[in-house]
């Protein structure tokens, strides 16, 4: 009886997955976990959510926001802080440089075409721009930003109040609206149209040079980089353990030790894995499931020559290094050598056997789509301003509104 | 005058408490100072406090001056409640006493800090109001909590500081001898508090019964004709009330947008209707949103007077003169809600008594502590990759 079940249910699954290929209209050699996606340019419009249309007006507005310290605990530094324009709107550390007295734990992404992405962050948490905003100003260890605080600065400053009235139709700035702005921005603003990338596909045979061509034939074929740097931002948006060696700046600096053990208390592992773990487990703060521990996101590819250094901890500083490790078949950390009794690596990485010239191709395909650096100067952010006193309050009005004793306290002045 | 108060703050039985601390002060037979009519506790000498363990006192001191408890890692509770000025308020960069404290550097605070001197025996009060606005907390470590992560005061992480802690040996080690075990924000709190019970008045005249004669009659107006004594009362010198008594506002507030922006903040996250339009601190109306209690404070305790000017919730009052001149005047005019007090009509003599007694209720001399010096920078644990987090 049992076996019967089983069997049926394995019949069912091979049934649905064979619909679900034959859907995506791959047939999938022998050994492939699943479908790849060519690469593709990026289709146009660009995607935003329903209610979050991209016009000029916001993307002028969500750009000064972007560059406004006032949304962080102490004004002292604003998104383009950590994700800088002169640094691929990410950060050239390896670990991000996080909130004062404090400091991060990952990578800075660049923010450049992550319009794209249906997954923010290394660990895929954030499933909007929208979401991924408030949630990088308030963490503590990166803009420890109170929404109380925040949004009142945004009500201290005329220009803003001026500018949400006209896009959001509120008397006073509301913080959500803010992060939609800044969304916009991102979105309109850091998009990477017609990159070298785009014009190839398009049927442009002059926009990448010979060498990048081959490159991208080992991409998509013997070095299978498209297995998962496939689609039009070259990421398939799943997660993967490749054995990326742990970082060692918890083990050399107290501040990213102190930040290590914070982030795993507050991500809400149990006390064994907290007091064990000297590596970060990905996804699993997620999905809290065992196979999960040590994925990161497949990153997108675009501009990467501008984002060094490379892969969740910045383990990496050129894609020289970044090459080699995949033709060695990837690496291993404590959650894949069995420290803790598991081995999560993904079966997907194998040695390549590529040759130094395969390398330097690989390499120059990736620099090459890269293509023009998005820079543009950090702009003056408005500035603070005295609150005026409530135009044409009488004192009827002012009891029928609950503020009895306003209009004494204006007499004082 | 009828009160009206949240159910978490009905009055308390203080007379109870201040018999108490007479009598742990003085010992039989008691001797009760003459009090005015009314229904409050009668002023007298601080009860002696059991003393908490001195290693626990130690820990609690070095936290009171580490940065590093704060968010940004830019100021510890020492900034604003100084050492060297009482406890209370924040010195600018040349040094010279602040009305309003900054706080949080990005904000700038809207209320005079006050003394941290005997907030121990506040605590020792059922259901009292914290702060000036009288927001709740359940005991002194409570207090301790909300004041480490308020946005406005050191926005700290709990976590983060306890992370903090277990990453610095000399912690490592004051945790391990006064609770054998490793740290946490909680032990933090508990030697903050321990630290705290230690902030007390010292050898104040009023209290050894050693005040001169001025001190004395002042004495008489403050529990007579001044009445003083009918919120200043007890052993702490205050019925842990509110009351609005027509302080004018300091209009700093609305005039610097830093603290604007704090003020707004702060009545927002407490659910005050209408936080943009407020131009007047709304005082103890923040607790209980009742509009009578707008520009209600919370009575402070009168000790260590003569250490901690400017006085008042917003520091708009600079000498201790012009206190009594102000409640000689029965106070400030705050129309349309009426004030509590009454004009006295006290003579130059008996204004310049209320001074001596009020200085007489300080001690000797100014109550201080060694500031702490503390490492900038945590080092790495030795072993970190093998050792247990």
């Amino acid at each position: 009886m049992m076996k019967t079940s089983k069997k049926m249910l394995w019949g069912s699954i091979s049934i649905v997955t064979i619909l679900l290929l034959g859907g995506a209209g791959n047939a999938l050699a022998e050994g492939d976990p699943d479908a790849d996606p060519p690469l593709a340019p990026l289709p146009l419009p660009i995607p935003t959510v329903p209610d979050n249309p991209i016009t000029d007006e916001k993307i002028a507005v969500g750009k000064l926001l972007f560059f406004d310290p006032k949304l962080t605990g102490d004004a002292s530094l604003g998104c383009g802080d950590c994700h800088d324009p002169k640094q691929g709107w990410g950060f050239n550390d390896p670990i991000s440089r996080g909130y004062p007295g404090a400091v991060h734990w990952r990578n800075t992404h660049t923010v450049v075409n992550t319009a794209y992405l249906g997954k923010l962050f290394w660990q895929g948490n954030a499933k909007s721009l929208e979401g991924q905003a408030p949630t990088a100003n308030m963490g503590a260890v990166a803009g420890n930003g109170e929404r109380d605080v925040m949004e009142s600065r945004l009500r201290q400053t005329p220009y803003y109040i001026k500018k949400f009235k006209e896009i959001f139709g509120t008397d006073m700035p509301n913080l959500g609206d803010a992060w939609m702005l800044i969304a916009t921005f991102e979105r309109g603003g850091l998009t990477q149209l017609n990159s070298p990338l785009d014009r190839y596909l398009n049927g442009d045979e002059s926009a990448l040079s010979e060498t990048a061509v081959k490159g991208k034939e080992l991409f998509e074929g013997k070095a299978n980089c498209i297995e998962c740097h496939n689609g039009p931002v070259l990421s398939d948006g799943k997660f993967y353990n490749l054995g990326v060696p742990r970082p060692p700046e918890w083990e050399e600096f107290g501040m990213n030790a102190i930040t290590f053990r914070w982030e795993n208390y507050a991500k809400g592992v149990r006390e064994e894995y907290y007091r064990e773990w000297k590596d970060d487990a990905g996804l699993y703060y997620t999905s809290k499931r065992k196979q999960d521990i040590g994925k990161f996101r497949t990153q997108p590819l675009r501009y990467l020559a501008y984002t060094p250094p490379y892969m969740h901890a910045g383990q990496f500083f050129t894609l020289e290094e970044v090459v080699d490790f995949y033709n060695e078949g990837g690496g291993d950390n404590e959650f894949t050598d069995e420290t803790h009794g598991f081995n999560n690596k993904t079966k997907i990485l194998k040695p390549l056997n590529l040759s130094d010239e395969e390398k330097e191709t690989l390499v120059a395909f990736l620099e090459e789509i890269s293509g023009e650096e998005i820079r543009m100067p950090v702009p003056q952010v408005p500035p603070y301003a005295v609150a005026p006193d409530v135009p044409g309050l009488t004192q009827a009005k002012a009891k029928s509104i609950g503020l009895e004793t306003y209009l004494s306290a204006v007499a004082q002045k | 005058m009828i009160q009206k108060f949240p159910h978490w703050r009905r009055p308390a039985c203080r007379n109870a408490f201040a018999i108490a601390a007479l009598v742990a002060a003085v010992g039989a037979p008691i001797s009760f100072p003459a009090v005015a009519a009314g229904d409050h506790p009668a002023i007298g000498p601080l009860a002696a406090r059991k003393a908490p363990k001195a290693s626990l006192v130690e820990m609690g001191k070095r936290l009171f001056f580490d940065v590093r408890i704060s968010g940004d890692g830019a100021i510890s509770c020492a900034t604003c409640h100084s050492p060297t000025q009482g406890f209370t308020r924040q010195t600018d960069k040349k040094d010279k006493p602040m009305a309003l404290s900054d706080a949080y550097p990005g904000t700038r605070h809207f209320r005079n800090a006050p003394t941290l001197l005997n907030t121990a025996y506040k605590a020792d009060f059922e259901n009292v109001g914290w702060g000036w606005d009288g927001h709740m907390g359940a005991n002194l470590n409570d207090v301790m909590r909300s004041e480490i992560t308020e946005t406005m005061i050191l926005n700290m992480d709990m976590r983060l500081m306890h992370e903090r802690m277990k990453q610095d040996p000399v912690y490592v080690e004051m945790c391990q001898e006064n609770f054998g075990g490793e740290c946490s924000s909680g032990r933090g709190r508990k030697a903050l508090v321990a630290f705290l019970e230690t902030l007390v008045s010292k050898d104040a005249p009023f209290d050894s019964g050693k005040h001169s004669a001025a001190a004395k009659r002042g004495q008489t107006v403050f529990e007579g004709k001044g009445n003083c004594v009918q919120c200043h009362n007890g052993a702490y010198f205050s019925d842990g009330k509110p009351h609005n008594t027509g302080v004018a506002e300091n209009l700093e507030i609305f005039k610097d947008p830093l603290r604007h922006i704090a003020y707004r903040a702060v009545i927002t996250n407490h659910g005050v209707p209408k936080a943009d339009m407020w131009r007047r601190d709304v005082g103890y109306f923040l607790v209980s949103k009742d509009y009578a209690d707008v520009g209600k404070f919370i009575t402070p305790t009168l000790r260590e007077l003569k250490y901690t000017a400017p006085y008042m919730h917003n520091g708009v009052l600079s000498t201790l003169t012009e206190v009594v001149d102000f409640y000689d005047q029965g106070g400030g005019h705050d129309d349309p809600l009426p004030n509590e007090l009454q004009k006295l009509g006290l003579s130059k003599q008996e204004k310049q008594d209320l001074v001596a007694f009020l200085e007489s209720i300080s001690s000797a001399k100014p109550v201080t502590v060694e500031k702490v010096k503390i490492p900038e920078e945590y080092q790495p644990l030795p072993d970190w990759v093998n050792v247990h987090n």
